[in-house]
C-alpha cells in the first residue's frame, strides 16, 4: 500500500462553533489532527461531531475525542470516535468510509431468514447435528488413543477403524441422506434455497471437517467444480487427517453424483480411442474440449507414440490455473514419450468466446468436440448460443458430445444442501430443445452407468 | 394467446417506464399475480438499466432489445444491447458477478454479502452492484449471459413458475 497519504480538510463542531482542522492518517483506527487556528482544548476533550470534506461532499462521522500528542510532524494530536469504529486505512488510501459495525447491521435480516423453516426440518437438522457431533467425539477420542504410535502403525489402525466402525458410520450417513431426500421432496425452489441455507448454517462445523465439502462451500476459485475438486473426485480416496474428516470426505466422493463424473471421463476416453482407429483419415484428428478444466482425461487418451502423430487438441477454459494444470499433464506425457503433442490453449469464458478470433477464423473446424461439466451451468438461451457455435465449427461427419446432469440425479439434494453446489439440470427433452431443427444431424441422448450423467451426441451430416 | 413479447427501445432512461407498462399488460393478459408480475418487472427494469449504463451505443440506430417468453414452467427474459471491444472489463465483471451469485444455493447469501460491501463503498462509486443480486434474490431468477459474434450482449433471467 502506498503510504503517501492525502490530507483531508474537516470541521470539528462544538455547539454552534465550527473549527477548521486538517487530518492525516495515523493508524487504522485513529487520525492525526492539526488545528488551523489557536485553541485551548485539553486531552480527552469531546466534540459533537467531525465533518469531512471530500470532493465537495460533507460526511458526518459523529462524536469524537481529541488526544494531545504534540510534535508529530507538526500535528497537534490524534482523534478517535466515540460511537463508531471507522477503518481509516480505507478512508485515506482507498477513499472508502468503512464502519466496522456495519458487519452487524444485517443481523436482523439474517436472523429473520429462518422464520419460514419448517419444524420437521429443524428437528431433523438438530438431531443430525447432535448425532454427528457424538460420532465426531468418538472418532476423535479413538484417534487420540493411538496418536503416539509410529506412523505405519497409526495408518493401519486408522484403516481398520475406517473399515469397521467407519463403515457403520457411512451407513448411518446414507440413512440420514435418505431421510433428508424424503423430507424435502415436496419443497419448491425457494423452500429448498431457504432450508439449504439454514442446514449449512447449523452444520457448518461439520462441513468444515470434510475436504470436499469445505471446498465446494468456500469456492476458493469462485466456483465449486474447480480442477482441485475434479482431482479429489477422480482420486476417490480418504483425504483429511482425522478419521472423522476422512469419513466425511469418503462419503460424498462415493455418491452417485461423483461416480457419474468418473464415468463420463471414461466415456470420452473410449470415444476418442475409437475415433483414432479410423486410420484411413489423413492428417491429424482435431479435438476441441470446451471448459476443459485440468483435462486429466488426456492421460488416458494419449498412450502411444501414434497418438502424438494423430491427435491435435484445443483446450478452452476460463480458469487460467486449470489450463496451467492441463499443460503440466501434457508436459509430463511429452517427457515420458519424448514426443510433442499438438495443443492450442485459450483462456476465455464460454460466455464471451463467440467473439474471439481464434474460434471464428484461426482454428478452423474440428473433427470432435466435447464439453463435460459446462452445460450444467448454462441456462437455455446461453446453452443454445454455445451449441450453435460448436455446430458451426464442427466438420461435416464430425461429432459433438455434451454432458449434463439429469434432473433425476439422486445426489441432487445432497449436492445442494451439503455442498452448496447448484446445477442447471436437464431432462432429455430439455436437452433436445437446444438443437436447431434446421440442422442436418444424427442425434442421440444416452446415459452412463449411474444414469446421473446424460449425454447429447450429434453427428453433422 | 401470444406467449412472446419483443420490445425494441432507444437506450434512454425514460423508456424504462414504458417498458414496465407494456410488460405489465403482457403479464396481466397471462393472468400473472400482481406479486409475480411486479418481481418480473423489477428484473426487466434492472437489466434494462444496466444495458443503458454499460452498453455501447455509438451507432445512432443502436437499440436495447427486450424479449419475454412465457413457457410452461418458466419465464425467460432476455435483454440485448451492443457492446464494444473496450467493454471487456465490464463483461468480465458481469461474468464474475453472475457466477458468484449462482455459486450460492440461496441467493440470499449473495444479497447479504453485497449489502455488507455496499456499506463499504467508495465515496464516489456509482456502481452499487445491487442490481443483479436483487434479480437473483427478490426476482428469484437464474441469471446468465453471452456475447454473440456481432458483439451483442444477451443477459438473461430465467424464472421458475412451476408452482404458480
Ligand atoms: N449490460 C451490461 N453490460 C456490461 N456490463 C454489465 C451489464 N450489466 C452489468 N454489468 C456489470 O456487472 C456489474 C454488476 O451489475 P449490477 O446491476 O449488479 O450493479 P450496478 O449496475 O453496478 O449497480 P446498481 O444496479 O445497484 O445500480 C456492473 O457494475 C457492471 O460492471
Ligand atoms: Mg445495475
Amino acid at each position: 500500500m502506498q503510504k503517501e497519504n492525502l490530507q483531508i480538510d474537516a470541521i470539528l463542531v462544538l455547539g454552534d462553533k465550527h473549527i477548521a482542522v486538517e487530518l492525516r492518517y495515523n493508524s487504522k483506527f485513529s487520525m492525526l489532527v492539526r488545528f488551523t487556528e489557536e485553541f485551548d482544548y485539553t486531552t480527552g476533550f469531546e466534540f459533537d461531531k467531525l465533518i469531512l470534506e471530500v470532493d465537495e461532499e460533507k460526511i458526518d462521522l459523529g462524536r469524537c475525542r481529541l488526544f494531545l500528542e504534540p510534535n508529530i510532524d507538526g500535528y497537534t494530536g490524534h482523534i478517535t470516535f466515540v460511537n463508531d469504529v471507522y477503518d481509516f486505512e480505507n478512508l485515506f488510501f482507498n477513499q472508502k468510509i468503512v464502519k466496522l459495525q456495519s458487519i452487524f447491521s444485517n443481523l436482523p435480516l439474517i436472523l429473520s431468514h429462518k422464520k419460514d423453516i419448517k419444524q420437521a426440518f429443524k428437528d431433523y437438522t438438530s438431531e443430525l447435528n447432535y448425532d454427528l457431533n457424538v460420532y465426531k467425539n468418538l472418532f476423535d477420542k479413538l484417534d487420540k488413543e493411538y496418536a503416539n504410535e509410529p506412523k505405519s502403525v497409526k495408518d493401519s489402525v486408522q484403516k481398520a477403524i475406517i473399515a469397521t466402525e467407519g463403515k457403520k458410520f457411512m451407513a448411518f450417513l446414507d440413512k440420514k441422506l435418505d431421510e433428508l431426500n424424503a423430507l424435502v421432496v415436496g419443497y419448491n425452489k425457494q423452500e429448498h434455497e431457504n432450508h439449504g441455507y439454514y442446514f449449512r448454517k447449523q452444520l457448518w462445523n461439520i462441513i468444515l471437517c470434510s475436504k470436499m465439502m469445505k471446498r465446494t462451500n468456500l469456492k476458493p476459485r469462485g466456483y465449486a467444480g474447480d480442477s482441485e475438486m475434479m482431482r479429489l473426485i477422480y482420486l476417490n480416496d480418504a483425504q483429511g487427517k482425522s478419521t472423522f474428516s476422512k469419513l466425511m470426505h469418503l462419503h460424498p466422493v462415493g455418491l452417485p453424483g461423483a461416480e457419474a463424473v468418473r464415468n463420463r471421463r471414461k466415456l470420452i476416453v473410449n470415444k476418442i480411442n475409437t475415433l483414432e482407429k479410423d486410420d484411413l483419415k489423413e492428417g491429424k484428428t482435431k479435438i476441441l474440449s470446451v471448459a476443459c478444466g485440468p483435462a486429466f482425461e488426456l492421460q488416458d487418451i494419449v498412450r502411444s507414440p501414434k497418438d502424438f502423430e494423430k491427435l491435435h487438441f484445443t483446450l478452452l477454459d476460463q480458469d487460467r490455473a486449470a489450463l496451467y494444470e492441463a499443460a503440466t499433464v501434457i508436459n509430463q506425457l511429452e517427457k515420458s514419450f519424448k514426443a510433442e503433442l499438438k495443443v492450442n490453449y485459450l483462456t476465455e469464458s464460454v460466455r464471451t468466446m463467440l467473439t474471439t478470433r481464434e474460434l471464428n477464423k484461426k482454428w478452423g473446424q474440428f473433427d470432435f468436440i466435447y464439453s463435460l461439466g459446462l452445460f450444467d451451468y448454462l441456462t437455455p438461451p446461453v446453452a443454445k448460443a454455445v451449441l450453435k457455435k460448436l455446430y458451426q465449427i464442427l466438420k461435416p461427419g464430425g461429432e459433438i458430445i455434451i454432458g449434463n446432469f439429469h434432473v433425476s440425479n439422486p445426489s441432487r439434494v445432497f449436492m445442494e444442501y451439503w455442498l452448496d453446489w447448484v446445477l442447471y439440470y436437464r431432462s432429455e427433452s430439455d436437452f433436445l430443445e437446444l438443437l436447431d431443427p434446421e440442422w442436418k444431424i444424427e442425434k442421440s441422448v444416452y446415459f452412463e452407468d449411474t444414469k446421473v450423467q446424460m449425454f447429447l451426441q450429434i453427428k453433422k451430416l | 394467446m401470444n406467449t412472446t413479447l419483443t420490445l425494441i427501445k432507444r437506450p434512454e432512461w425514460e423508456y424504462i417506464e414504458e417498458v414496465r407498462n407494456e410488460c405489465n399488460l403482457f403479464f396481466k393478459s397471462h393472468n400473472f399475480s400482481e406479486n409475480d408480475s411486479h418481481s418480473l418487472m423489477m428484473t426487466i427494469s434492472e437489466l434494462m438499466e444496466n444495458s443503458i449504463k454499460y452498453g455501447t451505443f455509438s451507432n445512432p440506430d443502436a437499440m436495447v432489445e427486450i424479449l419475454v417468453k412465457i413457457l410452461r414452467f418458466q419465464v425467460q427474459i432476455e435483454i440485448l444491447n451492443p457492446v464494444a471491444d473496450s467493454d471487456k472489463h465490464y463483461l468480465h465483471k458481469l461474468d464474475r458477478t453472475i457466477q458468484w451469485i449462482r455459486g450460492f444455493q440461496d441467493p440470499f447469501e449473495a444479497f447479504i454479502e453485497r449489502l455488507r460491501l455496499v456499506s463499504k463503498k467508495p465515496l464516489d462509486d456509482i456502481e452499487s452492484g445491487l442490481g443483479l443480486v436483487r434479480i437473483a434474490y427478490e426476482g428469484k431468477a437464474v441469471l446468465d449471459f453471452f456475447v454473440d459474434e456481432k458483439n451483442v450482449l444477451n443477459v438473461s433471467a430465467i424464472v421458475d413458475i412451476s408452482n404458480s
